[in-house]
């Protein structure tokens, strides 16, 4: 084993050619995969989703999804074939030389482990010094109490820090991350990049990462590369165009409003203890309107969303549909109530039922709101899937056989499905690729059109926001920091939260 | 990111597992058709050794023992088999119902830990007392009230996870009520747990049923019981050992293929 030099004369510490991995059933997962990462230098690895970018950057640790084989190909990690290892020896490979941040990584921590035994477990060295650098080093606070909460307390986007500098902390040679900077806000996507870069320069490490945001890529890798759609799984499927224009007409966004909100507040409790996490938020959209909703991470956004649709319980303030008050919770709100508000929510990966197929979970709103005959079910369900340019033949097959961006469109067009008035997207195209997600939004604006549907658009994208919402709510640390036309907030932002996201200085109105 | 999850083993291996617990059961339910000798007739002397008619020699009234071997599984097996499958089928639906409804969960958790606190010997011999008509009913009945209690505990617990996922709140915001919640929603996603369950509690019926027939509350002489078996022999254990090692034996093999079953049809 120590006849090969850990790293080549030319720095290549990975080196990945022409793999082919095979799912069960025969259907290839990756065709002819090759990376070559290098000591320094930063690797991005782009294409459209479900063409294999995770199964890539798996294969580098060694794992490949249950049941699926190496056809082809060769992988070579310092010198060393994961495949080929014995458990002692992969074990230490993985511990000492590779890091691995997966694309849900709030799920790849330990749910009773506090921040800092998460990181000190991994760590090189252990001390409370060094985990307030690793904390400083992605931009989390080490001052507050952050490292004795457990992840159930963290944000969307502190748990995918905290994941990277569980990753950062074992000082690996090679650092592979999935969709690094899907749902962080801007500034924090620019200070993660900029890491990244250090972190290569610095220390010598090879970078990985698969990515969907072209200009991340751009300013920030040394090589990219683009992986195609596999052959074997037919023509490449765009989302079906929508002929509506893009700009919506914005007549509709002044009537009254279909869903309002009123003072929510909401807390965690931990420990016996309530945090508040919003302190009397309110938003309104008319139908055929659209509202954004934007805020640093951990601004409370997606909770004020879950307690909109009645997954988590208000302490206070009202929800109302048409002027009607919903309940807080979705269990005692009607069937009706429920239909009329749906929530796509902003992990894709969890949010199908692993034992059921895409197929079925379409058809079951279907079935239960009975909006649709019983002879027309299936062909709804291949509209369906058709709109959020997924193959038909994907009824079939179950979640776990999907990609990450795959079951974000089969989540949407889940909650399509069931005929919504009002659809509250939580970060709805974060794991989407940028030609998907405009035909996603163009889905949508088209629904807006035609048929009066209200969209809440939770997104740390603002070019996005900027063109796709005609209101923007700003939260800040769980108040609502302003409120307002898109537009008006966009050119003249009053408060200084606004300001901070748009990166802009705040204008003395 | 999903956890790398152990290789599903194919079909056919699976079901190989399960094969010998099928061929015991069945074995218990054909086997009063294939003793040699009728159950009840010495054709031996008392605690005679294995020999001459008798391959696994006689027992204290000089019956043959293969033939009462063979005769005395069926309803302990059934009994067993049918009080596993009702604990497990209610403490499934009621444990999942406690961690979708937390307020019914509280009362459904206070009522298992007062119920809990029963001694199993004592309950059974309250319920079979009481209800002396019974007969194999009434051992069965203490069997199912004693298991849901833990079994309850058990699924609620490992449903609870199940509850907090993202297909289940999505389910929940799509208007769904709560029998489709449990039934097609959660316990789909916890058949290994409920599988894990049902062979645990068929051990925990076979020793309720099986305690039954040697306290004499269930089955009574001179019927033919594995329990029974191994209580009346007892005192010529020396004299001719199989007349208690064989009914002990046909008790630990049901129960330990009976779990190697429910594992292996389980293991998703």
């Amino acid at each position: 084993m120590n006849a090969d030099p850990p790293v080549r004369a030319d720095g290549t510490v990975v080196r990945v050619d022409g793999l082919t991995v095979a799912a069960p059933d025969g259907r290839p997962l990756l065709e002819n995969g090759r990376l070559d990462l290098r000591a320094g230098r930063v690797s991005a690895l782009t294409g459209p989703s479900g063409s294999g970018k995770t199964t890539l950057l798996r294969a580098v640790v060694g794992v490949l999804p249950p049941g699926a084989r190496r056809t082809a190909g060769t992988v070579d990690v310092c010198g060393r074939d994961p495949f080929a290892l014995a458990d002692a020896e992969l074990r230490a490979l993985r511990r000492h030389r590779l890091a691995y941040v997966g694309q849900d990584p709030g799920s790849g921590l330990n749910p009773r482990m506090t921040v800092r035994r998460l990181l000190t477990e991994v760590a090189v060295e252990r001390g409370p010094e060094a985990v307030v650098a690793l904390l400083d080093e992605v931009r989390l606070p080490a001052g507050g109490d952050l490292a004795g909460r457990r992840p159930g307390a963290l944000s969307g986007g502190q748990q995918r820090r905290v994941a990277l500098a569980r990753a950062l902390a074992r000082r690996p040679a090679v650092l592979l991350l999935d969709e690094p900077t899907a749902g962080l806000d801007p500034r924090l996507r620019d200070e993660i990049g900029e890491l990244l870069r250090r972190l290569a320069e610095r220390h010598r490490i090879a970078v990985a990462l698969s990515c969907h945001d072209a200009d991340l890529v751009a300013r920030l890798a040394d090589d990219v590369v683009e992986l195609r759609p596999r052959t074997g799984a037919g023509p490449r499927h765009v989302p079906r165009p929508f002929p509506q224009p893009r700009s919506v007409p914005a007549r509709a966004a002044d009537g009254p409003p279909l869903l309002a909100a009123d003072g929510l507040t909401a807390s965690f409790v931990r420990r016996g203890h309530r945090i508040p996490v919003l302190h009397g938020v309110g938003l309104a959209v008319p139908a055929g309107g659209s509202l954004g909703v934007v805020g640093a991470s951990g601004s409370g956004k997606t909770t004020l969303m879950r307690a909109v649709v009645g997954l988590h319980r208000a302490t206070g303030g009202t929800v109302t549909l048409d002027g009607i008050p919903l309940p807080a919770t979705a269990a005692r709100r009607t069937r009706e109530q429920r239909r009329r508000v749906q929530l796509i929510p902003q992990n894709p990966l969890g949010t199908l039922n692993p034992s059921r197929t895409v197929g079925s979970a379409l058809r079951r709103p279907l079935v239960l709101h009975g909006r649709v005959p019983r002879a027309r079910r299936d062909g709804r369900v291949r509209d369906l899937l058709e709109q959020v340019g997924l193959p038909a033949e994907f009824a079939a097959r179950y979640p776990h056989q999907l990609s990450g961006g795959q079951r974000q469109r089969a989540s949407v067009a889940r909650a399509l499905a069931a005929d919504p008035d009002v659809l509250v997207c939580d970060e709805v195209t974060s794991a989407l690729d940028a030609e998907t997600a405009e035909a996603v939004m163009d889905l949508l604006a088209g629904l807006r059109a035609r048929r009066n549907l209200a969209l809440v658009l939770v997104s740390h994208d603002l070019r996005l926001i900027a063109d796709r919402t005609d209101t923007l709510l700003v939260l800040s640390d769980g108040h609502a920091a302003e409120h307002g036309p898109t537009a008006r907030l966009f050119a003249r932002p009053a408060h200084p939260a606004t300001a901070a996201l748009l990166g802009r200085a705040a204008s003395a109105e | 990111m999903t956890p790398p999850t152990s290789v599903t083993p194919p079909t056919a291996a699976r079901l190989r597992s399960a094969l010998p617990a099928l061929f015991l059961v069945l074995l218990a339910a054909a086997g009063p058709w294939l003793s040699p000798h009728p159950v009840d007739v010495p054709v031996t002397a008392p605690y005679a050794g294995a020999g001459g008619g008798a391959p696994l020699g006689g027992d204290q009234l000089g019956r043959d023992v293969l033939s009462r071997l063979l005769a005395g599984g069926r309803e302990l097996v059934a009994s067993s088999l049918a009080v596993a499958a009702l604990v497990t089928a209610t403490a499934a639906v009621l444990g999942t119902v406690a961690a979708l409804r937390p307020r019914a969960g509280r009362v459904v958790d206070r009522a298992a830990d007062v119920l809990m606190l029963l001694p199993p010997v004592l309950g059974l011999l309250l319920v079979a007392l009481s209800w002396p008509a019974g007969g194999r009913l009434a051992p069965a009945l203490a069997a199912y009230v004693l298991g849901v209690p833990y079994a309850v505990r058990l699924v609620a617990a490992a449903a609870a996870p199940v509850v907090a996922s993202g297909y289940v709140e999505a389910a929940v915001t799509g208007g769904e009520r709560l029998g489709h919640l449990v039934v097609r929603e959660v316990l789909p996603n916890l058949r290994a747990t409920v599988l894990a369950l049902f062979g645990l509690r068929f051990v925990a019926a076979v020793y309720v049923v099986a305690t039954a027939g040697f306290l004499q509350v269930g089955p009574r002489p001179p019927a033919a019981d594995w329990a029974l078996m191994i209580r009346e022999n007892a005192g010529g254990i020396l004299l001719n050992p199989w007349a208690v090692l064989a009914p002990s034996l046909a008790i630990g093999l049901l129960a330990m293929s009976v779990n190697l079953a429910a594992a292996a049809l389980g293991g998703v």
